[in-house]
C-alpha cells in the first residue's frame, strides 16, 4: 500500500493555509524582493562582501573521521565549507500574522535540511550554516509568510507579538527596529535584528490589507475563524489530547487506538 | 512614621477606564491628556501601556541609546513631562457626588476620546485601581 503524506486536517481557511505552507511541493508566493546585501545587513552577522568565517576546515580536505552516517548524508553548502552557525528570528503578531511560530517550525522542518529551529510563544529562531542561512532568510523575507507590519525580524527583545498594534497598524517593538514611512506608505527597517542602527534604511514594502491577511493566515482566532467551527480539526485536537492524557496517566485504558 | 508619596482619595471614587484598540503614539496621548484637562471633576489620571526603554536593555548592543520616536517630552497643561510608554489605557478618577455628575463627566471624556482616538476604544465605568495605601507604597520610604 502506498502512503501519501498528510499534513493537517480540516477544511477551514487556516487549516488549508497550514497544509499549504507545510507541503514542500507548494511554491510559496514571492511578494517582495529585498536585495541580498540588505538581508545580510538586517541580520548583522557579517558585513556584506566580507568572507564567511569558518569553524572547521572544508569537508573536502578529508579530515573527517571514518563514519558510515557521514558518508550517507550529503552536507549542505555551508557545512561543506565549514561555516559558522548563525540565526535569524521572526516574531509573528497574534493579529493575523500570515504564519505563527509553531507552524513556522512545521514549515521549516518540512521544507529544509540542515537546520535547527526553536519555537517560543511569539517568535521562531532558525539556526543554519551562515551561507545557507542567508539564502533561507531572503526566501522567508521575500515570500508570503512575511508581512511587513505583522512580522518582525528580531534577534532579542521580541516582546510585542501579543500587544495591540500601533496607530499605523505595526506590531509593537520597544526597540523600534522598523518605522512607518508615511510618504511611501511602507515599512522601513532602521535597525538590524539586535537594534544596531543601520547606515541606510531598508524597505520591506507595504503591509498587506487586513482582510487579505486574515484570509491567508494560519491563525485560528475567535474573531476570525474559530478552531471549534472546524469539526475535523477539533476532532483531532480531542483525540491527541485524549491519547496524550491516557498515555501519561492511564495507558491501560487505551481501547482500539 | 513617614507617609508614602502617592496621594489616595481614601474612598472608592468612580473611575472611567479607557482601553484603546491600538497603542497610541506620543502626539495622540498629548492631545487626549490636554483634552481631558478641560473637563471638570477629574481628580487624577493614570495612564499605562507598553514600556519604551531609554537604552537597549539586552543583547549585544546593550547600553546603546534606543532613540524611540514615541519616547519623548510632551506638554500637558503647560507642564513638560517625559512620556515613557506607548499608551494603551487611561484610568480617570472622578471626584463626583452623584450619578448625574458622573454621567456628565463620562460623556465629556467620551467626546474627547472620539475626537482623538482614530481606531476605536472601550469605555468602562467602575473602580479599577486601589484608593488607599497598601504595604507596597511603603517600600523605600
Amino acid at each position: 500500500m502506498s502512503y501519501k503524506r498528510q499534513f493537517y486536517p480540516g477544511e477551514s481557511d487556516p487549516a488549508k493555509a497550514r497544509r499549504r505552507i507545510m507541503d514542500p511541493k507548494v511554491k510559496l508566493r514571492k511578494l517582495r524582493d529585498v536585495p541580498m546585501e540588505d538581508v545580510v545587513k538586517l541580520m548583522g552577522h557579517r558585513n556584506p562582501g566580507e568572507d564567511y568565517k569558518s569553524i572547521h576546515p572544508p569537508i573536502e580536505e578529508g579530515s573527517e573521521p571514518d563514519c558510515p552516517i557521514r558518508k550517507l548524508v550529503t552536507p549542505i553548502d555551508g557545512a561543506k565549507a565549514g561555516d559558522r552557525i548563525r540565526y535569524i528570528q521572526f516574531t509573528d503578531s497574534v493579529y493575523f500574522a500570515p504564519v505563527s511560530p509553531y507552524q513556522r517550525a512545521w514549515m521549516y522542518l518540512s521544507r529544509h535540511r540542515g537546520i535547527d529551529t526553536g519555537t517560543l510563544s511569539g517568535r521562531q529562531i532558525i539556526e543554519v550554516r551562515e551561507r545557507d542561512l542567508e539564502k533561507l532568510a531572503k526566501e522567508y523575507i521575500d515570500n508570503e509568510t512575511f508581512d511587513s507590519a505583522l512580522t518582525g525580524i528580531r534577534g532579542a527583545t521580541v516582546h510585542g507579538h501579543a500587544c495591540r498594534l500601533d496607530e499605523n497598524g505595526l506590531m509593537f517593538d520597544a526597540w523600534q527596529r522598523y518605522v512607518w514611512d508615511d510618504e511611501k506608505k511602507e515599512v522601513v527597517y532602521v535597525k538590524d535584528q539586535v537594534a544596531l542602527p543601520l547606515d541606510t534604511k531598508i524597505s520591506v514594502g507595504k503591509p498587506a490589507d487586513m482582510a487579505d491577511v486574515k484570509k491567508r493566515s494560519t491563525i485560528f482566532r475567535v474573531d476570525g475563524v474559530d478552531m471549534r467551527d472546524d469539526k475535523e480539526v477539533t476532532m483531532y485536537q480531542h483525540r491527541i489530547h485524549l491519547l496524550r492524557t491516557l498515555g501519561g496517566y492511564q495507558p491501560f485504558k487505551f481501547k482500539g487506538e | 512614621m513617614m507617609k508614602p508619596p502617592a496621594e489616595y482619595a481614601g474612598v472608592p471614587l468612580p473611575e472611567v477606564r479607557i482601553t484603546t484598540n491600538r497603542l497610541l503614539g506620543a502626539e495622540t496621548t498629548e492631545k487626549i491628556l490636554n483634552g481631558l484637562n478641560e473637563i471638570e471633576h477629574i481628580r487624577q489620571i493614570h495612564v499605562s501601556g507598553e514600556s519604551l526603554p531609554k537604552t537597549i536593555n539586552s543583547g549585544p548592543n546593550k547600553g546603546l541609546d534606543n532613540n524611540h520616536t514615541e519616547r519623548r517630552m510632551i506638554t500637558v497643561c503647560g507642564n513638560e513631562l517625559e512620556l515613557r510608554h506607548m499608551v494603551g489605557s487611561f484610568y480617570i478618577e472622578l471626584n463626583v457626588e452623584d450619578e448625574e455628575m458622573l454621567e456628565e463627566a463620562a460623556g465629556k471624556i467620551k467626546d474627547v476620546c472620539d475626537a482623538f482616538i482614530e481606531h476605536g476604544f472601550t469605555l468602562d465605568i467602575g473602580r479599577y485601581s486601589k484608593y488607599r495605601p497598601s504595604l507596597r507604597d511603603y517600600r523605600g520610604v
